[in-house]
């Protein structure tokens, strides 16, 4: 992985799912105004040395065996003027809905997840106050029910919704390295949300249409 | 005394009839454009790919405009305030039943199938009688009334998205029908005008020729052919012209929406600002539609003209639209495109209408709408095609150009044929006092 080096402080984040060796250097772009610097890998306040060093690239090499090792690596450049670069080795993250679910009673609510890697296991939990409880798909089999549309999409389906399913849910992957968690917000609303407003419109049309067609009724008779 | 078809109004309770037309615009055209945000709520819930889900739209397009002739033939046997009327409860009742979502079959028949009648029965009949009852301010009418689809398409997008965060899609989908229900009130609105032929009776006592008393009424007998649908319009080639143009158009038309968004966001634009560039194009389209009828109206040029030289401005903006390279080239392109498409779509009804003349102006109209369906479904897999050889979005927009400055050609050669039309008609009969080119003609076949 190569980042140009320039004014502004550049970051790019890897997604490691499993134990792997990686390669991380930094670039010097052709034009820039540092000449010569001294480079430095970091992590944290911890020196790396780096393994390998060409005219205007400095590498290093990582074994990244466990989730310990993940977190942010930089390279240092110092000379007239100091620039950095940073990596964020992390878990994959799970890309889901953002903004609530809103369902209604007895209706079906539909929640899914989709991560870049395969994970090793997918877990649900639904929240019980502060805790979190994993949801058994076999215990619950007319409630809950899992379905794994790909080896990387993972849908959880909560059928015969009641005001009681109202909460926050989370769906888990654990990978090699470590896992991620993503968070759903359920919400279940009774029938009369929507009924309301539409009643409403329903009532408002038939008024105006009898308006009117009194009104015509009216001015014809007028007429006459 | 009740206005008449052959004398129209050209103002008064027609102004009453341009506000309900304007309003059926937006509940319906307005509606099936934003229901795209509808899209990845329904595909996520049935659990169906994209293509499966965007078959709803491809209903409602297409029974849209099956729907159309249809809809114009009804007109002319009941009146347009029934069938805008029956349209309403059609559109509502389609929406209102998507709310139960059963499943992906259930929302094509609903939201699909019964949505895009509605609107078929809606709109058709809507843009029909404003041109019914204006004749010499037809074009503002006209173009007012259409300013109604980009007047609403521009709030219902957020709106509906706050409806689905408020109510799910579910509810949202009870609630938008609810509001179609409107176009029911429209309906009412829209008092028929006593055409004295659309009652039989009257028809077969004036078909004694030669009476000097008739002679006006002549006008009005000609709806007798008319009162079903209408395909010897075929036979007449500026009709044939005018359809032909519309294919063209309607093939580049649909052609712009469709790939300016990839096009921003292969120069490096954002989301956000690429939202931005549609917002522009809603609201240079309101100002060209208005503007044009505006124009028209002072009657300084033939409402064919007007349409040729818009027609030939959208081609110029397409195809200077590939050369922008960052935002503000893109919007200013964009802007320009927006406004003469607005401008093409206020005029060219008011065309139709000079073209075929008022008493067949409905079957026209339904016809018109089929024939120029297919260039919509034509369009754009073909610019598909040409978008995937060339390997560059642009090639969309140099299509949908030379298309256009085609349909262009053939609007030439139908303003040549009426023109000659014309030339020949006056030297054979006194020229008589109308604003349509034909009623001199059929005068002419009666004697």
């Amino acid at each position: 992985l190569t980042v140009g080096v320039s004014r502004t402080p550049l970051q790019k984040n890897v997604s490691l799912a499993s134990p792997t060796k990686i390669e991380l250097t930094c670039k010097l772009e052709e034009n820039s105004n540092l000449k010569n610097p001294q480079v430095t890998w970091k992590r944290g306040s911890e020196t790396i040395s780096h393994t390998n060093k060409t005219q205007n690239s400095w590498t290093i090499q990582l074994t990244i065996s466990d989730s310990s090792q993940l977190g942010s690596y930089s390279c240092i450049l110092k000379g007239e003027v100091e620039v950095s670069a940073t990596f964020h080795l992390q878990v994959p993250h799970i890309e889901g809905k953002e903004k609530p679910i809103i369902t209604y009673e007895g209706d079906l609510a539909v929640m899914v997840c989709k991560t870049e890697y395969v994970p090793v296991a997918w877990t649900w939990y639904m929240t019980n106050g502060t805790e979190l409880v994993a949801i058994n798909p076999s215990s619950h089999t007319n409630k809950f029910q899992f379905k794994r549309q790909s080896a990387n999409v993972n849908r959880l389906e909560i059928l015969k919704l009641t005001k009681e399913d109202n909460g926050i849910y989370w769906c888990e992957a654990a990978f090699r390295l470590g896992s991620s968690k993503r968070r759903f917000e359920l919400r279940v609303l009774s029938i009369m949300a929507p009924l309301k407003p539409f009643v409403a419109v329903v009532a408002e049309v038939v008024i105006l249409v009898t308006t009117i067609a009194l009104y015509e009724v009216y001015s014809k008779r007028k007429e006459k | 005394m009740q206005a008449k078809d052959s004398n129209p109004p050209d103002g008064g309770y027609g102004w009453v009839v341009v506000v309900s037309a304007f309003v059926v615009m937006g509940l319906t055209v307005a509606v099936l454009k934003t229901f795209g945000l509808f899209f990845v709520e329904i595909q996520q819930h049935f659990d169906e790919h994209a293509s499966t889900t965007s078959w709803i739209t491809s209903i409602t397009i297409a029974v849209f405009h099956l729907g159309a002739p249809v809809a114009s033939s009804l007109c002319v046997q009941y009146t347009h305030r029934t069938v805008v009327i029956t349209g309403g409860l059609l559109a509502f009742s389609g929406m209102a039943l998507g709310f139960f979502g059963l499943n992906m079959v259930w929302m094509y028949a609903t939201t699909g199938f019964l949505q895009g009648l509605g609107i078929s029965f809606s709109w058709t009949p809507a843009i029909s009688i404003v041109s019914h009852y204006f004749s010499k301010k037809r074009a503002l009418a006209n173009a007012i009334a259409s300013a109604g689809e980009c007047a609403f398409a521009f709030t219902f997008g957020p709106f509906f998205q706050w409806l689905i965060s408020q109510y799910g899609w579910k509810g949202a989908l009870l609630i938008i029908g609810g509001i179609q229900l409107n176009i029911c009130v429209c309906g009412a609105l829209m008092r028929p005008l006593a055409s004295s032929c659309l009652e039989a009776s009257h028809c077969k006592t004036e078909t004694t020729p030669g009476s000097s008393a008739s002679w006006r009424d002549k006008e009005d007998k000609s709806p007798i052919m008319h009162k079903t649908f209408n395909w010897m319009l075929v036979r007449r080639p500026e009709f044939v012209l005018y359809a032909i143009f519309g294919i063209l158009a309607a093939m580049s038309f649909f052609v712009p929406p469709l790939f300016l968004v990839p096009l921003s966001y292969s120069l490096g634009i954002d989301e956000s600002w690429t939202a931005s560039l549609l917002s522009i194009l809603a609201m240079v389209d309101f100002g060209g539609r208005l503007l044009c009828g505006w124009y028209a109206n002072l009657h300084v040029t033939k409402t064919i003209h007007l349409l040729a030289m818009t027609i030939t401005l959208i081609s110029t903006s397409l195809m200077l639209l590939p050369l922008a390279n960052n935002y503000l080239s893109l919007a200013i392109f964009t802007g320009f495109y927006g406004f003469f498409f607005g401008t093409t779509v206020a005029i060219h009804i008011t065309v139709l209408a000079d073209v075929v003349g008022m008493p067949e102006f409905d079957s026209a109209l339904g016809l018109f709408m089929l024939i120029r369906s297919t260039g919509g479904f034509v369009g754009p897999p073909l610019a598909g095609l040409i978008v995937d050889m060339a390997g560059d979005y642009r090639a969309g927009f140099y299509m949908a150009g030379a298309t256009l400055v085609l349909s262009a050609g053939f609007l030439g050669i139908l303003d040549r044929l009426q023109q000659r039309k014309k030339r020949g008609s006056k030297i054979r009969t006194k020229p008589e006092k109308t604003t349509l080119p034909y009623p001199s003609l059929h005068l002419l076949e009666h004697q």
